[in-house]
């Protein structure tokens, strides 16, 4: 039998395995390994230890612990909490002020920690008892949580852009600085979207009682300085001087690491039992993605080296579809495998195998996929697209899985409800990917005004 | 395997041995090597910390802190797998393994894990353990960096991530083996904190 067709064989087993349940990192290597050895022999041992070395040896994956300490951190010290507190103080006398308030937040911790489940879990814990209390409208609630939380995966700093730069082969720095615009597009969109609809209906989210209303501006000012501007400092400054290159995005997630700390120490929380808790997850979370890296790096090799990825990459190519065509249906694929998959399975395990397909229709001099941009830059503009893609698809009801972290913490909204809210904000979704799509320069122009080229 | 032995009775108490076994891997290779190596990114922390301040407050960037940072992250998240795992949280498809009885999960699970969990990780043992022990023999220094630390340590790291997957590995096989044999859980099992963490 061809390799390349034993590689076939083995991309179906691994797409079986995975849905029988069990963890997919060792599912990985067991198949690596035993359609390796069959493929070409002894090599594939020591195939196994150099991708994992090569992953070990990766610095720029060391910001993927670090961006979620600094995450966990802030979460275990409840910071998440005070800032939300804030934010509704501030916000009170405005109609749908709480959907403003886990916007806001839910964008500032996501820029924190590019963690998804852990943002719809915790404004969800946070936001849902007080919107419930306010008598907000269910749908409305629902899609603003999830959708505020899934913007983690997009915003910067995003553990899935670190993940994602080495498995692409593009600086994480560039990656950070595409996703920029199109990550305060969309939360342009949702704050424009919720704010209209409350203006027009405020029933959806009316003014919190007086009592909940802050007396006078000063306070306002004050909430200000004290419960928003400390943290957004934190973050920012991490954002900031990675884009404007005075650290590497490992040492910028340091850095914020340690701002979290001192903030958690100036807010009188710190202490061992909330650092041991924070520690453990971040072992727990980093763990279980970048494990998953070990192994995927594994089995990429062995399905590259059979030459299944060439047979796969030549028969796309070799479908009579105009290059923009071929991009959506790459697209369509990945939206799907959105549904039952974690982003670090998909970015890890199917992103590479695509990845070729777009190199070959980038550097196609007759018809190139975007004509006159660098083959790095449509690399980026297609990470993003995927950034923008994934995002979408945790939002789709009823498969993704956004709906069960916030049904798990928020039992008293009916599943059907928090559909319909995923639902219009998937809407707004599709229009933020429709416009990276179709206007490349939505995530080209910032890398290029900071880096040239 | 223990559960096996068990003849079944309505009534009947899960075996005191094996409790104790499960009790004793989880207490301390599961927790144990979680709580040892979870403060790894502390000094990651630290050190890069240091080197930015070194770099931009003395003008004296440091020859060190590239090294220990990739040293520290690879055997933080290598070493934390077998903690991991005790919690539950490597990413599973949950979409069809949710809705399955106590009883099929443990089918599910204890079957992957006697053929493919065990002979994948005794694999990996045994690549990671001849290079490391190729490594110690000669003395291997990193080429990362003009600083050259010496290697073998990290890449030691490998097989003994790989033997603490295996011995955690044991402890879960054995509470799905006896759920597929019983149709109930060994133990109440902590609940896994980590699994919404990531979606």
């Amino acid at each position: 039998m061809n390799p390349e067709y034993l590689g076939l064989i083995l991309l179906v087993a691994l797409i079986t395995c995975i849905f029988i349940g069990f963890p997919i990192a060792f599912t990985l290597i067991i198949l690596a390994v035993v359609f390796g050895y069959i493929g070409f022999g002894k090599v594939v041992f020591f195939l196994m230890f150099f991708q994992t070395w090569q992953i070990m040896k990766e610095e720029t994956l060391a910001a993927v612990p670090l961006f979620i300490f600094m995450g966990h951190l802030l979460e275990q010290a409840g910071l998440m909490e005070r800032l939300f507190l804030s934010f509704q103080f501030i916000l009170a006398r405005v109609k749908g002020s709480l959907f403003l308030g886990v916007l806001f937040v839910s964008t500032i911790f996501a820029t924190a920690t590019g963690i998804i489940g852990a943002s719809v879990t915790v404004m969800g814990l946070l936001a849902a008892p007080a919107m419930t209390r306010s008598r907000y409208n269910t749908a409305l609630s629902a899609g603003v949580i999830t959708a505020g939380g899934c913007l983690g995966i997009l915003i910067p700093p995003s553990v899935l852009l670190v993940v994602l730069g080495p498995v692409v082969g593009v600086s994480v720095v560039q990656l950070f600085a595409a996703a920029i615009v199109p990550g305060l597009i969309l939360s342009g969109l949702y704050f424009g979207y919720t704010f209209i609809r409350c203006q027009i209906d405020p029933e959806l989210g009316p003014p919190l009682p007086p009592e909940e209303q802050p007396e006078s501006f000063w306070m306002v000012i004050r909430e200000f300085f004290l419960g928003i501007v400390p943290l957004a400092v934190v973050v920012f400054a991490a954002l900031g001087s990675i884009i404007a290159g005075l650290a590497t995005p490992t040492e910028a997630a340091a850095m914020a690491a340690l701002g979290a700390l001192l903030l958690a120490a100036l807010y009188g929380r710190l202490n061992w039992s909330m650092l041991r808790e924070a520690t453990l997850s971040t072992l727990g979370t980093s763990s279980m993605v970048l494990f998953l890296a070990v192994a995927s790096n594994i089995y990429g090799s062995v399905f590259a080296r059979l030459g299944t990825a060439t047979l796969i990459t030549d028969t796309m190519l070799a479908l009579p579809v105009p290059p923009m065509a071929m991009i959506i249906i790459l697209m369509v694929v990945i939206f799907v495998l959105g549904w039952p998959l974690e982003w670090p399975a998909i970015v890890l395990i199917f992103v590479p195998i695509f990845l070729p397909v777009v190199e070959a229709l980038q550097s196609d001099p007759a018809n190139p996929l975007l004509p006159g941009i660098e083959p790095q830059a449509t690399l980026v503009w297609f990470c993003t697209l995927v950034a923008v893609n994934l995002q979408t698809a945790f939002l789709s009801p009823p498969v993704a899985m956004a709906a069960y972290y916030l049904k798990g913490v928020a039992p008293e909204w009916e599943l059907s409800d928090i559909y319909n809210g995923m639902m219009q904000f998937m809407v707004l979704q599709v229009v933020g990917l429709l416009v990276v799509f179709f206007f490349p320069e939505v995530a080209l122009w910032l890398p290029r005004v900071l880096f040239g080229g | 395997m223990v559960a096996e032995n068990e003849t079944a009775s309505p009534e009947e108490v899960p075996p005191k041995a094996l409790v104790l076994a499960v009790r004793i891997i989880d207490t301390v290779i599961g927790r144990g090597s979680g709580l040892l190596f979870a403060g790894l990114v502390l000094p990651m922390v630290g050190g890069l910390c240091y080197e930015v301040f070194a770099r931009y407050l003395f003008n004296a960037p440091t020859i060190w802190a590239y090294d220990v940072t990739y040293i520290l992250y690879g055997s933080h998240f290598m070493l934390g797998a077998a903690y991991t795992l005790y919690k539950g949280s490597h990413i599973r498809t949950d979409m069809l393994y949710e809705k399955f009885t106590v009883q099929w999960k443990g089918i599910v699970d204890a079957s992957m894990y006697l053929f493919f969990f065990f002979p994948g990780m005794l694999f990996f043992m045994f690549a990671g353990w001849e290079e490391a022990m190729q490594s110690w023999g000669i003395g291997e220094r990193s080429d990362a960096s003009p600083w050259r630390p010496i290697i073998y340590p990290f890449k030691t790291v490998v097989p003994v991530a790989a033997g603490l997957l295996i011995l955690q590995g044991a402890s879960e096989f054995m509470k799905s083996a006896y759920a597929a044999i019983k149709g109930e859980p060994l133990i109440e099992s902590e609940p896994p904190v980590l699994r919404g963490d990531i979606l």
